[in-house]
């Protein structure tokens, strides 16, 4: 007979002890922290689910990868394995590795985009943005219609919005450098793109002689989805729809901290020659050698094993369907989510569960503190706080207010799982009691990261 | 004088195997690299001195801490252990850490130095001098002159003079100098050290001036044996509490943990001022990572914060320059000409003295390190006219008055018969040094040009334009264009 379970397509080779902690120790460690789950020591949290970026579990072979990196300042044998697995991949010519994604974002803007340029996005990630935006460029987020509404349940909402795209490009002669292309689409909930969108993408990028790169942090996980969702890929691997994928791209930014399987590491990989001779005259700036571009042999060895093992089809089955099983327990258990449940994370839709709290007072972040008192859980708001304010200081909401649990790979089991799935429902009960915060110190830029808040009245959750 | 011999104070826990190559080998190795030795395969390196940047070997206990590496992204328990150690052994309260070297430079001169500022410095560092100069300001050499001749034998080589740093603020106003940049030890000057009575004095000048003091802290552990050597009344000291007193003279410090440190990956940040810190912090999130990581893994921050421990132990710190003394001793011996006193970290070939028959716009120190690698398969590094680059406003060849190569010693990599094979390789080269010919860009790249340029010898037929390679052997896959 043919099993339903899905188990963990490996067993545990090295563990790492995580602390209990009481209500009490957490509310102290949370006021310590300004109310900010990012400025929290990582041993106060009990299940850190604040991203999968560069969080994941090396494997055995990421392991004896490490133990053969060439740390030879040029032309290290590290690095023609890593251009390799690079290439085979996504088929571009010119492989550049970064210390990490936001690197390879730095890079490739500042060689491309000037005061002034748009670049358009299905929707730019935070980090993305903030590059975009120290270019003096504007970031115009594009998606797809359907990906507004959390509630609608299309298989691709991650797509970017075509006509509005060839719209922007008419309006804009000359000011696009370049089209970018989010997959998984991480902002709006890790929804995944078509491949047919993508096609599209390329055809309309085509026709106004503009190149398209994709981010193309979480690729493998896009490539998963396709395969299950679009008509006509079922039979192909992975590896197949992602060369399929890339092939449609000019080039691609990534971070190897999510399906490179690394805790460390990116790249930046294109076509154009010309272009790539002054990406890497901007890398030994600020990153390193072209050769190894900041990074460790040791990491270029891991990021190689861990391209193509997260194109492993049981890896993905599992991957995919563990944010799934959290979704259904949520899901009956009547907490609004994103849905479908995306590739990386499961995203809560503190919107609707919140109501009563303006957004002007945050209901997503303020959803996140409560999750750590309550439970230990660490998640990210991603709501407007991130995403509200903008470039000339004003304030905005933004359209969604979400937090997400995002899965660090290969770590936690089902029963941690379990215990999250209890945690958020508890928190269910607390939901109309839960009261807003306020800033009360923020940076210019990226202010998620490091500003101080406080919550509007005396206690986050009200007697 | 009796001659103390020393060992190393480890024994070998894993090895690299090396491959030994053939002369023909190595001779098409260097034309597909462009005469640059940066653009060598490492597989075709038999010794490789090109640098001692990130190129140690790691200890079991950091390998051991690497196992202990806390990858989340906010608050790793590994941050709070580099803070304390850096703290501890420089002590400085604010850390923020980066993925090398160059992101702590980057950040560092994009939050104090504003257009048309001026930052005068013990002797330029390439990545040093082009972040400066990309933030607007202008940098001054203001190293005492017995810097920029190989032959002295002054002890700290490294020295800023006060005169010529008066002349700078004199000039240009208190103002307009944002900070002073110390680099200990003075890599382009030959690893060379400066005295603390000399940090001293250049602290006593800063405050009357309101100017603060960074630290290029890079080889400051190398640079607290030299003290702790040669400068009178430090004999007795111990190396961590020099290299507290060093940085207690500063106000913040940019550190490359590739160096001292004894990482493969790493650097660091760190300052006193409270309100700087919150601006660097701002600007680390965005180029280099959240200030709890700055762009590298934790387990790399565990590594960090157990290399600086071991870093400034006596025993290590002996043998580490125990070993590049034993090579220089041994070339001196040759009568081959190299910056005296020996550096910190390297040998320094002196090519303008070797290869007198190669003028400076040929390159004469690129020529000699392409040289040696035919010869016996040892990687250099140039540190000459090519490093030096253009001038930015008149675009001319800057020529330094060093014309160098550097043979740079990793830490606990190579052994002592690694060294004499060097030596004896060096002296072959120098035996049939009128051979040795002239070298002409066929590519130069606008910015840290030494890394990526391409050369070929000044006596090969000129080539076309079209058969120039400017995207050199790292393009040479046929481009695949998009579907």
């Amino acid at each position: 007979m043919r099993f339903q379970t899905i188990i963990e397509p490996f067993r545990i080779k090295t563990v790492e002890p995580i602390r209990q902690t009481t209500v009490a120790q957490r509310a102290a460690a949370l006021e310590a922290a300004h109310h900010n789950v990012f400025l929290l020591q990582a041993e106060d949290v009990l299940i850190d689910l604040l991203t999968d970026s560069g969080t994941g579990a090396m494997s055995v072979h990421q392991w004896s990868g490490m133990m053969k990196g060439d740390e030879s300042y040029a032309g290290a044998r590290s690095f023609a394995v890593f251009e390799r697995a690079v290439r085979d991949i996504t088929g571009f010519a010119h492989v550049i590795p970064t210390h990490q994604g936001r690197a390879a974002e730095h890079i490739l803007f500042s060689t491309m985009v000037r005061p002034g340029d748009v670049v358009p996005n299905n929707t730019h990630f935070d980090t993305t943005r903030a590059n975009v935006q120290d270019r003096g460029g504007l970031a115009l987020d594009l998606p797809a219609a359907e990906a507004r509404d959390p509630h609608v349940a299309h298989p691709f909402k991650g797509n970017m919005d075509v006509e509005a795209l060839e719209r922007t490009l008419i309006d804009n002669p000359r000011r696009v450098p370049l089209v970018m292309i989010t997959v998984t689409n991480n902002s709006e909930g890790g929804q995944p793109v078509s491949l047919e969108n993508v096609r599209a993408v390329r055809e309309v990028c085509t026709r106004h002689g503009v190149p398209l790169f994709i981010d193309a942090c979480r690729f493998a996980e896009n490539a998963w989805f396709i395969k299950t969702r679009e008509p006509g890929y079922a039979d192909c691997t992975p590896h197949e729809i992602a060369r399929a994928m890339f092939a449609l791209a000019d080039g691609c930014t990534m971070s190897a901290k999510k399906d490179g399987m690394a805790n460390i590491g990116g790249f930046l990989a294109m076509n154009d020659p010309e272009l790539a001779l002054r990406c890497r005259t901007r890398l030994v700036l600020t990153e390193g050698f072209p050769t190894y571009g900041g990074l460790a042999g040791y990491d270029l060895e891991a990021i190689a094993v861990g391209l193509h093992e997260a194109l492993d089809e049981d890896y993905l089955r599992y991957r995919v369907r563990s944010i799934a099983y959290l979704g259904e327990k949520l899901t009956a258990g009547g907490v609004p989510i994103v849905t479908p449940t995306g590739g990386h994370a499961l995203y809560l839709d503190a919107k609707r569960w919140l109501p009563h709290i303006p957004q002007s007072q945050y209901p997503a972040w303020a959803l996140s503190l409560v999750l750590y008192v309550e439970g230990g859980i660490r998640a990210a708001e991603i709501g407007s706080v991130m995403f509200g304010l903008q470039p000339d200081g004003s304030e905005r909401p933004a359209d969604l207010e979400l937090v997400r649990l995002a899965f660090p790979r290969r770590v936690y089991t089902q029963s941690h799982v379990d215990y999250v799935a209890e945690v958020v429902l508890h928190v269910g009960t607390l939901a109309d009691r839960i009261r807003g915060v306020r800033i009360v110190q923020s940076p210019p830029v990226l202010r998620h990261f490091t500003s101080h808040f406080a919550p509007v009245a005396d206690t986050l959750v009200s007697r | 004088m009796r001659r103390e011999s020393w060992a190393e104070p480890w024994r070998v826990k894993v090895v690299e195997p090396l491959r030994i190559t053939t002369r023909a080998e190595r001779e098409r190795a260097i034309r597909e690299a462009g005469y640059n030795t940066f653009l060598l395969r490492s597989e075709d390196v038999y010794i490789d001195l090109l640098t001692d940047s990130g190129t140690s070997a790691m200890s079991d206990r950091q390998w051991a801490g690497m196992m202990l590496g806390d990858e989340a992204y906010a608050g790793s328990r590994n941050f709070y252990s580099l803070q304390n150690a850096v703290l501890r052994y420089y002590g400085y309260p604010h850390l923020i850490p980066t993925h090398q070297g160059r992101g702590a430079e980057h950040i560092l001169s994009r939050i104090l130095i504003s257009p048309g500022d001026h930052v005068p410095g013990n002797m330029y560092f390439t990545t040093t001098r082009v972040h400066q100069e990309l933030a607007g300001g202008t940098f001054h050499d203001v190293i005492i002159d017995e810097a920029h001749d190989p032959a002295s034998e002054h002890p700290f080589k490294g020295n800023v003079d006060l005169a010529k740093l008066d002349a700078v603020v004199q000039r240009y106003g208190a103002p307009r100098v944002p900070y002073v940049s110390v680099a200990a030890t003075v890599n382009m000057a030959g690893g060379q050290p400066l005295s603390l009575a000399n940090l001293r004095e250049v602290r006593e000048y800063t405050r009357a001036h309101g100017i603060r003091v960074i630290l290029d802290a890079t080889r400051a552990v190398e640079n607290a044996w030299f003290i702790q050597q040669r400068e009178p009344g430090q004999r007795g000291r111990r190396i961590d509490d020099i290299l507290h007193e060093m940085c207690d003279l500063t106000d913040g410090a940019t550190m490359s943990g590739k160096k001292d440190s004894l990482v493969n990956i790493g650097g660091w940040l760190g300052l006193r001022d409270e309100r700087l810190a919150e601006r660097a912090r701002n600007l680390v999130v965005v180029y280099e990572g959240l200030h709890t990581y700055g762009g590298l893994a934790g387990r790399d921050m565990e590594a960090m914060a157990i290399g600086i421990e071991e870093s400034v132990q006596e025993d290590h710190i002996r043998s580490r320059i125990g070993q590049v003394l034993y090579l220089g001793e041994q070339l001196i011996a040759a009568g081959i000409p190299i910056v005296r006193p020996i550096g910190g970290h390297a040998v320094f070939l002196d090519a303008a003295a070797m290869l007198p028959h190669i003028p400076r716009e040929q390159f004469p120190a690129q020529s000699l390190a392409a040289a040696l690698y035919v010869a016996s398969g040892i990687r250099a590094m140039e540190r000459g006219a090519v490093s030096a680059g253009r001038d930015p406003a008149s675009g001319e060849n800057r020529y330094p008055p060093l014309e160098l190569v550097r043979l740079t010693i990793p830490r606990r990599v190579y052994t002592q018969a690694h060294m004499d094979v060097t030596a004896e390789s060096v002296s072959t080269v120098y035996d049939a040094r009128h051979r040795v010919r002239g070298l002409r860009f066929t590519y130069e790249p606008a910015m840290l040009r030494f890394f990526q340029a391409r050369f070929e010898p000044v006596d090969a037929p000129v080539r076309r334009d079209a058969d120039a390679d400017p995207a050199g052997r790292m393009n040479d896959a046929r481009s695949v264009s998009a579907a």
